[in-house]
Formats: C-alpha cells, sequence, structure tokens
C-alpha cells in the first residue's frame, strides 16, 4: 500500500486515523494487525526467540477481514506493529435491489445505498433469506483502512 | 435371524449357517460390502441359542475366520443368556470349548485357539459363583492333566495358555466387561485369589520343570521350549496379581482399610513402586522349594547358548524367564518369616548374584552394547537393582554385594551409572538410545533410594562409601550436564517449544539428581560453588572479545541443578531447608563462611550485576534472565526471612554445635540480617525485568507469577516489601510508566494482583483499604472519564483506547481476585463506582468480543470475592447491576448471526460465544452461592431479595443463548448442567414460575443432557430429575397440585410421563456405565410413584412386545418384584432409595440381555 493511499480518507472514518502503531508482544489473539498492507484478525500468536539467548519474536497468523485470506508475518516483540482501526456501525436494512447492493437506514434517518453485497453464494444467501422471510434485520457493516463489507446481521424481531 | 438359531436344527440348515458366515469373514478379508457381512456376523451372535450353530462351524468350517467369528458368538450369546441358561448347558458350553482346544491343539491358527479358549475362561468366571466346588473341580482336573504333559506338548501349551486368559480375566484391570456389578468382579477375584492361584503357579512351575532338563541340553532349539516360555509367562502374570488377602486382612473382602495396609513398615512410603506381597501361604512354592535357584540355572543354562542357533539375547524364553527373576526382586511382605529380613536379604543376594553377570563389569558391559549387543539384558539388570532398592533400605541395599564382593552395591549402582552418563555424554544425540533408558532406571533407583521414608523427613542416611559413590556420580552428572549444555547451543534452530518447556520437563530429572547431590552435600555444595566461579570468571574475562553463547548455556543449567539442590517446590506448602542441608556442615560456626551462604551470595551477586545496562546487553539474555529468576523464586522462597523455627527443634537428635550452624544459616538472610538488602535486590531485580525487557513475555511471565508471587504469599516478607523504596517504585510504576502498560495480559492480571496482595503487609485494614485504592484509583478514574465523553462512540474504537481499556480491566481482573476480607471495602468501592461505565463500554464495545469478554470475566470475579461479605441493600445493588448487565448482553447477541467466509473466524465468533457464555454462568452460580455462605449482619431476605428467583430469571434470560450446539463445548455443558442441577435440587419450586418457553427449552436441554455421554453430565440430570420429581411427588401427596399444572398445558404430555419413558428405555435397550444405575434407580422412583399409571402401562407394553411365553414370565416376574421385593414402600426415604437402588440392579441384570436383541 502507498503512502498516498494511507492518507486517504474514507467517508466511513473521517477524520480519524487509519492505523496506529503498537508494540508486537502486546497484540493478543483476536485482535487486529496489518500484514502486508491488509487489515487482519489475529488468530494464532507464537514467541519464539532468535537463538538460543537472542531477543523475543512473534509469530503471527492472521486472516484478513474482507477477503479472509490467511496472512502470516514475524515480529520482534519490541517492535511497532500497525493496527487497524476498525469500526462496526449498525443500520437497519431497508431493501436488497437487483443490481446486488443493499439500500441501508443510518442512524440520522437517511439512506445509504453505496454497499454492495457479499458475492459469496452462501452468504448471499443467508442476508436474502432472513430479508425474504420479512424479518426485521439489521447489518453489522465493518470498516477499516478504506473498506467496508456486512459482517453480521441481527434479526431484531418480526416486521 | 431366526435361521441361525437352534429350533429343529436340521444338518442343512446348518450347513446353509455356515456358508453364510463363511462368505461373510471373507467377504470382510477381502473388503467387499462389509456392512452386510458385518450385519450377518452380528445376526449370529445376536439370535437367541445359537449355540448348535456354532459347535458345527467350529468343528467343521475349513476358514478360520469363521471359526473365529463363531466362538466370538458364543461368548455373546451365553453372556446375554447366561441366566436362562440351565446348569447343564452352561457345563457344556465351558467343556465344548476346552475340549475344543485340547483337540486342536495342534492347529496352525492360533489366534482361534486362544480365542476359544478366552471364551471358555469367561465363560468360566460368568458361573464362577454359581458352579459347585466338584464342578470347577471337574473342569481343573482336565486342565491340569493337560499340563501335566500326559497328552502332548501341544496341549500342555494349550493348558497353560487357557490359565493364562484364566488370570487375566479374573484380574480386575484386564477383566471384560460382562454387564454385571462391580462387587461380583470383586468377589471372583478374593476368590480364584484365595483357593487357586498358588495351585496354577505350581502347575505352571511343574509344566517348566518338566521340560527344563530338555532345554539345557546342548541342542538346537526344540518344541518344548514353547511350552516353557509359557509357563513362564503365567508364573511372571501371577506374580504381577495385586495381592490383597494377606492373612492378616483375610476376613475382608473390600475393606478399603486393610487394603492399602502394608506389612513391611520400611516400604509403606514408596507406594508408586509395585511390590509383590502374596503373603505367608506362597513361602513354600517361591522360597524354600529352590525356586529361585532353578530359574537362575534356566537362565544361566540359556546364556551359554545365546551365541548358538535358536537362541539369542532376545529370544522369548529368555525375554521370559528375565522378567520373572527382576519380578522376584520386587518380592516382600509377610512372605518372609519374621526374622529381621534375614531371609529375604539370603533370597535377594542369591538373585544379586545372578544378576550380576548382566551389568558388571559396567565399562565391559556398556562396550559390548555400543558395539552391537543387544542392550536388553544391561537394562533388566538395572530394572532388578531397582526392584531390589524398592524392597529394601539404603543399609540393606549397600550391604547384599559386600557378602561376596569387596565393595557395596551403592558403589556399583554408581560406576554403573557414571558408565551408562558416560556413554550420553559421548554420543549426544536427541534420539532414545538404551543409555537414556538405563540412565531414568538408574536415577530412579537412586531416587528410591534417597528419597526420605519416614515422616519426620530425615534424608536417608548412607554409609561414607556410599556418600564417595553419591559424589562421584554427581559430579559425573553435572559435568555431562555442562557438556550438553554447551553442545546445545550450536545445534539450536529456534525451537520454541523446548526452550519453554525445558525447566518443567526437566524438572523430575532434576530433582533425582538433587537427592543425590544431597547425599554428599559437603562435597556437591563446594563443587557447585567452584563451578560457578569458574564461569562467572570466564564471562568477565572474555567479555567483548569471546562469544559467551556457551558459557551462558552452562549458568544455564548450573542454576537449574543448583536451585533444586539448594530449595524444595514446595508445592503450595512453604518448603523448609533440606534436611540435608539443616544438619552437615556441624563445624561452620561464622555464617558468612557457610558453603550454602556462599554459593547463594555468589550467585545473588551475579544476578545484580544485571542492573547495569552495559553489562546486561553483553551477559545476560533474557533466557539467562529467565533461570536466574526462577531461581531467585526457589530460592527465596526457602531462605529469604524463613519462619522462626527454633522451638520445633528439640527432638532433634544432632548435637549442640549442629544447631548452631544450622541457625547461622537460617537467620543469616532473615528480617534482622541480610533479609532486608537481599529483597531489596530481588525487587530492584524485578522491576528491571518488566521494564527493561520489552517484549519478553517468558520472562516477565516468570517475574510475575513465580517471584512477585513467591515473595507477596508471606507475611513475614509483606511486612518488609511494604517499606521498601524499591517496592514503592514498582507501585507507581505500575500506576504511570507506559512501559508496564505493555505488558502481556496475564502478567498484567498477576502483577496487580501482586501489589494489592502485598497490602497484606500493613498494620491494619484502613490503611490497607488506602493502599488498595491509591493503587487502583487510576484505572477507576480512566475509565469513568471515558465512559462519560461524548464522542465515546467514535473514539472507543481506536486501537490505542481499546489497549489502555483492554489492559486497565485486566488489572482490575487481577486486583479483585486478590480479595480478602482486610481489602474487602476497597474492592467493594471500585466495583460500584465502575458499574455504569462497564454497562456503557458493554454497549460501546458489542462488536468487540475481546473487551466484552474482558467485561464479564471482571464482574465475575468481582462478583465472586464480594457477594459473600455484601450487607442486604449493597447485595440487592450488584442482583440488580448483575440482571441489567445479562439483559443488556443478551438483547446485543441474541438472533445474531456472523458472516464471514474464513471458517476459521466463523469457529473463532463460536468460541467466543462459549467463553462468554460459560463467564455468565459462572456470575450466575456465584449469585446462586449467596444463599449458602453469607458472611453479612442481616439475611438476604429482609431486603425482599429471593436468591432462587433472581437465578432462575438470569438463568431465563441466559438460556435462549446456550444453543444445543453450544452444550457440545465440553466445560460449558458442565458447569451449565451443574448450574441447572443445582437450582432443580435445590429450588424446584422456582421452576413452576418460568414461561413456557424457558421451561420447555430447561426441559429440553435436561433430555439432552440424560443422553450425553459425559458420566458426569448424566449423573447431574438425574439428580435434577430426581429432585424435580421427587418434589412433585411430595407435592400431590399433600394434596396440593405439584409441578404439572403449572401453567405448563401446552406440553403434549406431563413431564414426568416423558421422563418416565426415556429414562426406561435409555436403562432397558441403550448403552451407559454400570456406575449410573444407582443414580438412574434414585430418579426412577420418585418417577415411578408420580406417574404409577403410565408406568403399569410401560410394564404391559413390554410384556406384550414378548412372543416368547418362557421370557414372557420371566420379565412379568422381574417387573413385579421390581416394585414389590425388599419391602419397598411408597415413601421417599433413604431406606427406600437403598432398596430400590437393589431391586433395580437386579431388575436389570435379570432382563436386560434379553430385552436388548430385540
Amino acid at each position: 500500500m502507498s503512502d498516498e493511499e494511507h492518507h486517504f480518507e474514507s467517508k466511513a472514518d473521517a477524520g480519524a486515523s487509519k492505523t496506529y502503531p503498537q508494540q508486537a508482544g502486546t497484540i493478543r489473539k483476536n485482535g487486529y494487525i496489518v500484514i502486508k498492507g491488509r487489515p487482519c484478525k489475529v488468530v494464532e500468536v507464537s514467541t519464539s526467540k532468535t537463538g538460543k539467548h537472542g531477543h523475543a519474536k512473534c509469530h503471527f497468523v492472521a486472516i484478513d477481514i474482507f477477503t479472509s485470506k490467511k496472512l502470516e508475518d514475524i515480529v520482534p516483540s519490541s517492535h511497532n506493529c500497525d493496527v487497524p482501526h476498525v469500526n462496526r456501525t449498525d443500520y437497519q436494512l431497508i431493501d436488497i435491489s437487483e443490481d446486488g447492493f443493499v439500500s441501508l437506514l443510518t442512524d440520522s434517518g437517511d439512506t445509504k445505498d453505496d454497499l454492495k453485497l457479499p458475492t459469496d453464494e452462501s452468504l448471499l444467501k443467508q442476508i436474502k433469506e432472513g430479508f425474504a422471510d420479512g424479518k426485521d434485520l439489521v447489518v453489522s457493516v465493518m470498516s477499516a483502512m478504506g473498506e467496508e463489507q456486512i459482517c453480521a446481521l441481527k434479526d431484531i424481531g418480526p416486521k | 435371524m431366526q435361521g441361525f438359531s437352534d429350533g429343529g436344527a436340521d444338518l442343512g440348515q446348518l450347513q446353509t449357517t455356515m456358508r453364510n458366515i463363511e462368505v461373510a469373514c471373507t467377504s470382510i478379508q477381502m473388503h467387499i460390502n462389509p456392512a452386510a457381512a458385518e450385519a450377518t456376523i452380528l445376526s449370529l451372535s445376536q439370535s437367541p441359542q445359537p449355540y448348535t450353530a456354532c459347535r458345527f462351524i467350529l468343528e467343521n468350517s475349513q476358514v478360520p475366520n469363521a471359526r473365529f467369528q463363531a466362538a466370538a458368538a458364543i461368548r455373546d450369546a451365553a453372556i446375554r443368556e447366561w441366566s436362562s441358561l440351565s446348569t447343564e448347558e452352561r457345563r457344556s458350553l465351558i467343556s465344548f470349548c476346552l475340549c475344543f482346544v485340547m483337540q486342536h491343539a495342534s492347529s496352525p491358527e492360533g489366534y482361534v485357539l486362544a480365542k476359544v479358549s478366552s471364551v471358555a475362561a469367561q465363560l468360566m468366571k460368568r458361573g464362577w459363583l454359581d458352579f459347585t466346588e466338584a464342578e470347577k473341580e471337574t473342569f481343573f482336573y482336565q486342565v491340569n492333566q493337560a499340563i501335566l504333559g500326559a497328552h502332548g506338548i501341544d496341549v500342555q501349551f494349550i493348558g497353560v495358555n487357557f490359565l493364562e486368559s484364566l488370570v487375566s480375566e479374573f484380574s480386575p484391570s484386564t477383566s471384560s466387561a460382562m454387564g454385571l456389578p462391580r462387587e461380583f468382579h470383586e468377589q471372583c477375584r478374593t476368590s480364584l485369589e484365595l483357593n487357586y492361584l498358588k495351585m496354577f503357579y505350581c502347575w505352571a512351575r511343574d509344566a517348566a520343570l518338566s521340560v527344563t532338563n530338555k532345554i539345557i541340553e546342548p541342542n538346537a532349539v526344540i518344541p518344548e521350549v514353547k511350552v516353557c516360555t509359557a509357563a513362564l509367562r503365567l508364573m511372571l502374570q501371577i506374580l504381577n496379581w495385586e495381592f490383597r488377602n494377606d492373612t492378616t486382612s483375610m476376613k475382608a473382602g473390600i475393606d478399603v482399610f486393610s487394603a492399602g495396609v502394608r506389612h513391611d513398615n520400611g516400604s509403606s512410603k514408596r507406594s508408586e513402586c509395585v511390590l509383590v506381597q502374596p503373603g505367608p501361604a506362597w513361602f513354600d512354592v517361591l522360597i524354600s522349594s529352590g525356586h529361585v535357584s532353578w530359574l537362575l540355572g534356566l537362565y544361566a543354562a540359556l546364556r551359554q547358548k545365546f551365541s548358538r542357533e535358536g537362541y539369542w539375547i532376545d529370544c522369548p524364553i529368555a525375554v521370559s524367564a528375565r522378567k520373572l527373576i527382576v519380578q522376584l526382586c520386587s518380592l516382600t511382605g509377610t512372605i518372609f518369616p519374621s526374622d529381621n529380613g534375614k531371609m529375604q536379604e539370603n533370597h535377594l543376594l542369591q538373585l544379586l548374584s545372578g544378576i550380576l553377570q548382566w551389568i558388571d563389569p559396567p565399562d565391559v558391559v556398556s562396550k559390548a552394547i555400543e558395539e552391537g549387543k543387544s542392550e536388553s539384558e544391561m537394562l533388566d539388570g538395572c530394572r532388578a537393582l531397582l526392584s531390589i532398592a524398592t524392597a529394601t533400605t539404603p543399609f540393606v541395599f549397600d550391604q547384599l554385594l559386600k557378602a561376596i564382593r569387596p565393595c557395596g552395591t551403592l558403589s556399583l549402582l554408581s560406576t554403573l551409572m557414571c558408565e551408562v552418563v558416560k556413554v550420553l555424554m559421548t554420543n549426544n544425540t536427541d534420539e532414545e538410545t538404551w543409555s537414556w533408558e538405563a540412565r531414568d532406571i538408574l536415577l530412579d533407583t537412586w531416587t528410591i533410594l534417597l528419597v526420605p521414608t519416614d515422616g519426620s523427613g530425615g534424608d536417608a542416611l548412607l554409609p561414607p562409601e556410599g556418600k564417595h559413590a553419591a559424589a562421584n556420580l554427581f559430579s559425573m552428572i553435572v559435568e555431562s550436564e555442562l557438556k550438553v549444555a554447551s553442545a546445545s547451543v550450536t545445534n539450536d534452530d529456534g525451537d520454541s517449544d523446548y526452550l519453554q518447556a525445558s525447566i518443567s520437563a526437566m524438572d523430575e530429572r532434576l530433582s533425582s539428581y538433587a537427592l543425590i547431590a544431597r547425599a554428599a552435600i559437603d562435597v556437591t555444595i563446594p563443587l557447585l560453588t567452584r563451578l560457578f566461579s569458574e564461569r562467572f570468571a570466564r564471562l568477565h574475562q572474555g567479555r567483548g572479545i569471546i562469544d559467551p553463547t556457551e558459557t551462558l548455556e552452562e549458568l544455564y543449567s548450573l542454576l537449574l541443578i543448583t536451585g533444586h539442590v539448594l530449595a524444595d517446590e514446595g508445592e503450595g506448602e512453604t518448603p523448609l531447608v533440606p534436611t540435608a542441608i539443616q544438619t552437615h556442615f556441624a563445624d561452620i560456626a561464622e555464617a558468612e563462611k557457610h558453603p550454602v551462604v556462599v554459593l547463594s551470595g555468589s550467585i545473588i551477586r551475579f544476578a545484580e550485576q544485571s542492573m547495569d545496562p552495559e553489562v546486561r546487553a553483553t551477559v545476560f539474555s533474557p533466557r539467562l534472565m529467565e533461570a536466574v529468576i526462577w531461581f531467585l523464586a526457589r530460592w527465596s522462597h526457602t531462605y529469604l526471612m524463613p519462619l522462626e523455627e527454633t522451638n520445633c527443634l528439640s527432638n532433634d537428635y544432632q548435637q549442640h554445635q549442629s544447631m548452631n550452624s544450622k541457625k547461622a544459616l537460617l537467620s543469616f538472610f532473615g528480617e534482622h540480617n541480610q533479609g532486608q538488602v537481599v529483597l531489596d535486590i530481588i525487587v530492584r531485580i524485578s522491576v528491571m525485568t518488566l521494564v527493561s525487557y520489552p517484549g519478553e513475555k517468558d520472562l516477565q511471565g516468570l517475574t510475575c507469577h513465580h517471584l512477585l508471587h513467591t515473595l507477596v504469599r508471606r507475611k513475614t516478607i509483606c511486612y518488609q516489601l511494604v517499606s521498601l523504596e524499591s517496592w514503592r517504585n514498582l507501585a507507581n510504576a505500575f500506576t504511570n510508566e507506559k512501559s508496564l502498560f505493555l505488558l502481556s495480559s496475564a502478567n498484567q492480571r498477576s502483577l496487580a494482583q501482586t501489589l494489592v496482595l502485598s497490602a497484606s503487609g500493613l498494620r491494619n485494614s484502613e490503611t490497607a483499604n488506602q493502599y488498595v485504592k491509591g493503587l487502583m484509583a487510576h484505572m477507576t478514574t480512566y475509565l469513568v472519564e471515558l465512559s462519560n465523553r461524548s464522542d465515546l462512540k467514535s473514539v472507543a474504537h481506536q486501537p490505542d483506547i481499546i489497549m489502555s481499556v483492554s489492559c486497565l480491566l485486566e488489572r482490575l481482573r487481577g486486583a479483585v481476585s486478590a480479595a480478602g476480607p482486610r481489602r474487602q471495602r476497597a474492592m467493594y468501592e471500585i466495583g460500584i463506582s465502575v458499574m455504569n461505565p462497564v454497562l456503557h463500554l458493554l454497549e460501546v464495545y458489542k462488536d468487540e468480543s475481546a473487551v466484552v469478554y474482558l467485561l464479564l470475566k471482571f464482574i465475575v470475579d468481582w462478583v465472586d470475592g464480594q457477594i459473600s461479605y455484601l450487607e442486604s441493600r449493597e447485595t440487592a445493588a450488584v442482583i440488580d447491576f448483575c440482571m441489567r448487565l445479562l439483559q443488556l448482553y443478551s438483547s446485543h447477541n441474541i438472533g445474531k448471526i456472523s458472516i464471514s467466509l474464513s471458517s476459521t473466524l466463523l469457529s473463532e465468533a463460536k468460541t467466543e460465544k462459549y467463553k462468554d457464555l460459560r463467564a455468565l454462568l459462572q456470575l450466575l452460580s456465584s449469585l446462586c452461592s449467596k444463599d449458602l455462605v453469607d458472611f453479612s449482619s442481616d439475611s438476604v431476605e429482609a431486603a425482599g431479595i429471593n436468591i432462587s428467583q433472581v437465578v432462575f430469571f438470569g438463568l431465563h434470560i441466559v438460556t435462549p443463548l446456550i444453543s444445543l450446539e453450544l452444550l457440545k463445548y465440553p466445560k460449558l455443558c458442565h458447569d451449565y448442567f451443574s448450574l441447572l442441577s443445582h437450582i432443580l435440587e435445590v429450588y424446584p419450586e422456582t421452576l413452576a414460575q418460568l414461561n413456557s418457553e424457558a421451561f420447555v427449552h430447561i426441559i429440553g436441554t435436561l433430555d439432552f443432557g440424560l443422553h450425553h455421554q459425559d458420566l458426569e453430565v448424566v449423573d447431574m440430570c438425574l439428580g435434577a430429575l430426581k429432585a424435580l420429581a421427587a418434589y412433585n411427588y411430595r407435592e400431590i401427596c399433600a394434596g396440593k397440585t405439584g409441578l404439572v399444572s403449572a401453567g405448563l398445558g401446552n406440553l403434549p404430555e406431563g413431564i414426568f410421563s416423558r421422563f418416565l419413558r426415556s429414562l426406561l428405555q435409555l436403562l432397558l435397550f441403550e448403552d451407559y456405565s454400570p456406575d449410573l444405575v444407582s443414580a438412574a434407580a434414585d430418579a426412577l422412583l420418585p418417577l415411578i410413584l408420580c406417574e404409577q399409571g403410565l408406568y403399569q402401562k410401560l410394564g404391559n407394553e413390554l410384556i406384550e412386545r414378548q412372543t416368547n411365553p418362557a421370557l414372557k414370565s420371566r420379565l412379568a416376574n422381574a417387573l413385579h418384584s421390581l416394585t414389590s421385593s425388599n419391602h419397598l414402600s411408597s415413601r421417599l426415604d433413604r431406606v427406600n432409595y437403598q432398596r430400590f437402588r437393589k431391586n433395580l440392579n437386579s431388575f436389570l441384570v435379570e432382563v436386560r440381555g434379553f430385552l436388548r436383541t430385540i
């Protein structure tokens, strides 16, 4: 990811910095980390030493929160890593359009129409089925480093 | 299926059956349609009375597998139908099996014979308590004839083999399940031990004796070897029997007290070693009949033949003979007459002189093995030494060899082990070689000899020569460990598992080393001091010039060894200075010159150098620092400000002088001497590791969990700590310094706990509360301020804020886990002040599972620590808060579906949910405990709180979140059912107040739990069921409506009818452990009483379904006696429950066999 992109601020988290430095040793399982420019969730941390009497290093296995790709990184545990600022916002689902976009109701009463449905069939099915059943659905939208995606679905009762 | 049973079997039918089974067996082997084939075979064993068909197959089939399956079918069918077979039928089945094996003794398919013989053994056991002595006599006569060799060698072998299966069948650990209660197996065991075991041993011995001469003759292998090997194996098996009926405890079959009594005082503490104690009745067989010399003679003759064809060191007969010899070394107890052990010594000496050639001279033996000789004889020799050590005292052990050699056994042991260590040193590989195994066996031998045997803690005293041997061995061991250490530096490839596990993995070996070192403590302590100073000097001279890694690794090993030699682990208790160290060094008057002080001092001074940044960078690698911290923790637990114990020394047998030296050692690091200085150094080193080794989790973990925890565990140290400048610095750094916020979460928690615990060093509870508040203020203020921020929503998800919040929550959690009566007030106020912030944060971080979990865990720990102290008003506030928390959590999570492509992330999400729920259940359990443990001045009822309602309401909120899917997590499942069964047992009446949806859910999970595979879960569910049904029955008896009508109208049938059905179904037709029968009986009785009409109906249905009239009447009788025998009444008291348990047991034995196959 280039510097230029780094300064770009998305609409979702305007005014906030996209990543923060944090010491590698303090990043835990289930925390977030940037690996190869991608925001990831850590699923495994292990520590080892460089040589028998060397210093500790952390080995991270993490999953890209948007693409679900597995990424790994090794960092000396006293060095800093980038940690992405991950935000989640809840919206009420108003409509699903034919062209794969969703229509969401924001807190302020506006609609947000720029979010695409996931492309994966099974995820799509879960959302579409829930919506078709006439349930009142709230979707959680996760945003980080300028990308956003629906990450959870909640049924708040029948219409 | 019916085709396989005997009903009017004619030849044609039998042949068809045989062909079917043969085809099935062949197709399983060829892997053609195995499911169908298995079904065919299964139907044979499940059909009623398949015996004629099975016999026919055994006698006529050409397919060995078919014969094997037929034997198995006889076993299954006979065990199942046993109670309905006539005595004649039972007898004929057994004698058929016996005759079959004898007749086919020369058959090449050994496995078929072994199977038939084990079937005979199992059937004989099944009928053991029913057969008369005369009947057993007939069977055994046949076996004895065979073993005597009257029908040839093959039959002789078969006879021995049968006894082997029989003995293993009767030994509880190897017996096969028969669906009978434990008592049955226990009675069989006792009967065999008392009446037959010795006889079998004699038969085996005679069989072996009868062929010995032929084997010793200088021929090549002869068939008799097979018989002799089997006989030796049988003898070994019998000596492995767990003898219980020593004459003194003859009357008690399952008396737990007498079963554990050992008659040899010297060995009573060494329970971990297997001793053979057959009792005085065995004297003639094992001791006075020349048995041992015969066996040694036989093995010596075999040894002569090893070079020749057909015999080698690992051939079966040699292996069996050696094992039997080793086993005889463990012989002890009342078999030897009470003559001060003379007889036992002679016995052991005889064995030892036979064994000596296997291990002596050690250098020659080890050289031969390195050149390719098999090591098994040498290893067996080591095992024999271990057995002898187990059966004797160190003194006797040493004396044994002196009878025939100039030096004692200890010297031999020492030389032998030195030899082994030398081999280990020269070929240092990671592979398990013979020298590893030999070292472990020999180390065990030393441990057995040196571990204190009596309660007084006195270390075993060795004769001077033995001390010398121990000293030699220890220096050899240290030399080898150091060599291994410095060599390991080069072949390092960053194996992190090894690094982390090294300390604990080596622990056992190191404590054996420590025992050896303490046996010669006057030599070994100065040795260690010298080794340390050599290495310190080397480090200083070579600083910046030579790569210090090898020396660092050597120091690492030395620190571990020294830590073990100087101090014991303690295992939660305060360890004393080891007796060897207390009692030796009598001639040292000045404390500064006490060797232990000198050694400790030099290590502490070395550790102190780590405070210098320059030295730290070059010398104190994280790994070395780990060893230093570990050593300091272990050392200070024993030596730093020890409890004054001069009072309890009065009965010490040592002279006055040694008392002085001991006192000097104990007081040197005491409060009024060097203690404070050393404590200050230790605290400063600890702070340094936390601040100056960023990211070294292991090191910091050792500091927090091990060293600092050890310090605050003792009051004397706490008094000093709170007045130390360095400790105050630590507390300041904890609240202000950024670097301490970087510790890992567990260390964070532990540090907070430690700091709070040190408050016990303060004089009164007011200052203690003040101190705790001071420590915690920064956390509560931060959380309160954060939660009041108007832009909370937007800033909360910034990574730095998340990190601070998590860190503070960890600290809070650590602090509240250190709650104690003196600090309770402060803790309560801390909790109250963050109640609202916690709810705010739970709202904001609802999608940040890691933070949610921390919040929940903090509240769980806080409530758990507080609940029993709270006054009723406070309780009300806390309960109200907990309910709000539960509701909030539930509203966030109910109906939520995570969407992700990644299966890892999805399963992570599930695990997180499971952990949350488990925390919530723990919260409810803590609330529940208020009813049981309450230290407050007024009762909770005063404030109008009904704990049961609260907990049920909580459960009501939580249960919808607990899906059957989540109950697959064993811990959650366990917690859920223990809470559920507790509530149902204590407050059954509240169940009725739940709405029908929650009620159905709870009943559903109960049903799920009944069919769970975890015994404990089923047991808890049965307990809950018992409580519910008993409550209901009592209500009905009292003329009330009970649980049934209470708003549960929408259930198709009452819950009790439903559970009666499913419990009966479970008991009669499904698989379960016999241990559950009692609990099931306790639940079944009240259920039957509640639903008598349904029970009658179900019973009648069962009877109607039986087509066979004989079985029909048996079932009817059994059902009748289930509820009427033993004077069963319709009351629910203890006596009645007991009677019903008995009834149910016999009912199940009677009918389950034939019911299950229908």
